[in-house]
């Protein structure tokens, strides 16, 4: 219990450390709402994208390198891991819609984790250089900056959902019970009750075109907007005492932004499974 | 959140641009960037995909295989150690009864044998006493006859001494039935 608890203490401890002394130089220096490009189409979060994927690599190559049906070590690890969130989702979605889309939600959970913790790492969002714009305006640009406080990186992901899960729903129950199920009057009515319902439910329909078009936007912005938010608040914490003391007002909320960092990445991947088992129940239905 | 919203709707109310337009510069989203993050994104689906879920998935389901085989397995065993117990129990049993069937057989043998044999030393001693019977009654025939052949000339030579007279064969035979007669009687 002890050695628990111990483990994220100290980790807490040390990032809030670390990042007082990152931050400490130069005074205040809000993280910018967008990312800022460094070349091409690549900005300082893309740069933290890719260290998230070697970082991925070299996880999944240790843990895969030498499989064996007597499992050791990473590989132990890793299947303790993968097989906890494949029943996690499969107790959510089903056996036979689980065993479809477990690629995409598997690795949006992992690259979201991965990426909301090296966005805790010391240095990442806090070392940069000033920059002055053509207003006049002072601004920073740090070199790093975590993948999800990036809006970019959280469009990609939502947007890329919302494309699967149109294909996904099509797919499972077909374009006329998609359809149907948007717009179709639920229940059952028959002669002039059903003329009446008809208006109704088509004008629900579009409410639902509209709800549909919207959680992708709501899911890039919840992302973004709590990882952002947490960098924000570690900074503006450390900004709050004298330097050689930054540490510690941040320290508490560091354990808070390694829970957030975990929900997260746990709320993105459980909404994408629930839109697409209620959007996918119609189609259940129509099969039966 | 709501914070970053109301700022971004006090901006675009500033400066009048369309929402979305004020949005995309607020947040810093870029068509080019949103796009170097996609292949970014896939990038990670691909490896993880390829190199840890593949795998990973392809091993769990050996090992339900393999663990659903041991369970078949044991069943099968299970099945087969009663199947062996009942015809274990059954030959054990079959054993027992063919066991009680030869010792009975075996008992009622030396049951008919010894009575046979019985039989055969009672028809032998039967044998040997009639035989000893006969032996008996001869010499006690014989005995007899010798006797009265004896007594017979002990009569003729007694009367002979007595009377003075030579017998003769007729006199000594009369004379040695009437002797037999009287000692007879």
């Amino acid at each position: 219990m002890i050695r628990r608890t111990l483990l994220p203490t100290l980790t807490a401890w040390l990032l809030s450390l670390a990042s007082a002394f990152a931050a400490g130089d130069g005074g205040h220096h809000a993280l910018p709402l967008d990312a800022q490009q460094l070349f091409g189409p690549f900005t300082n979060s893309t740069i933290m994208v890719w260290l998230a994927v070697g970082l991925i690599i070299l996880f999944c190559r240790a843990a895969t390198r030498k499989m064996a049906l007597v499992p050791a070590g990473f590989q132990n690890f890793a299947e303790w891991v993968v097989e906890s969130l494949y029943d996690f989702l499969g107790g959510l979605l089903g056996e036979h819609l689980v065993k479809r889309v477990f690629w995409f939600f598997g690795s949006v959970f992992f690259f979201i984790l991965v990426n909301n913790y090296m966005g805790l790492i010391p240095f990442v969002g806090t070392i940069g250089w000033n920059t002055v714009d053509a207003h006049g305006h002072h601004g920073f640009t740090p070199w790093l900056r975590g993948g999800n406080a990036d809006i970019n990186m959280t469009a990609a992901m939502s947007l890329t959902f919302a494309i699967l899960w149109f294909y996904w729903a099509i797919t499972e129950s077909g374009l006329k019970a998609f359809l149907a199920h948007i717009f179709a009057p639920k229940g059952s009515f028959h002669g002039i009750m059903l003329l009446m319902m008809v208006p109704i439910f088509l004008f629900v329909g579009v409410l639902e075109v509209i709800s549909i078009a919207i959680r992708p936007v709501a899911l890039t912005f919840r992302l973004f907007g709590n990882i952002y938010g947490g960098e924000q608040t570690l900074e503006a914490l450390m900004n709050l005492v004298p330097k050689w003391l930054a540490f510690l007002p941040a320290l508490p909320f560091y354990f808070m932004e390694l829970l957030v960092g975990f929900v997260q990445a746990l709320v993105f991947t459980l909404l994408c499974a629930i839109f697409l088992k209620l959007i996918c129940d119609h189609g259940d239905e129509a099969h039966h | 959140m709501i914070t970053l919203l109301a700022a971004t709707t006090a901006e675009a109310v500033t400066a009048n641009p369309g929402i979305a337009e004020t949005i995309q510069k607020t947040f810093g989203f870029h068509g080019p960037f949103f796009a170097a993050q996609v292949i970014n994104f896939f990038l990670v689906v691909f490896v993880l995909k390829k190199f840890a879920f593949g795998p990973i998935q392809v091993m769990l389901e050996q090992r339900r295989i393999r663990i659903a085989e041991g369970e078949e397995k044991l069943k099968r065993i299970e099945k087969q150690l009663a199947e062996s117990e009942e015809t274990t129990a059954a030959a054990i049993a079959k054993a027992n009864e063919d066991a009680i069937r030869l010792i009975n057989e075996a008992k009622e043998g030396a049951h008919a044998f010894s009575e046979q044999k019985a039989q055969e030393a009672i028809a032998q001693a039967q044998q040997i006493l009639a035989k000893a019977e006969a032996a008996a009654k001869a010499d006690r025939e014989r005995l007899s006859s010798e006797l009265k052949r004896e007594f017979g000339r002990l009569v003729a030579s007694t009367t002979a001494q007595v009377t003075g007279k030579v017998l003769t064969a007729d006199d000594q035979k009369r004379i040695n039935e009437d002797a037999l007669v009287k000692v007879e009687a």
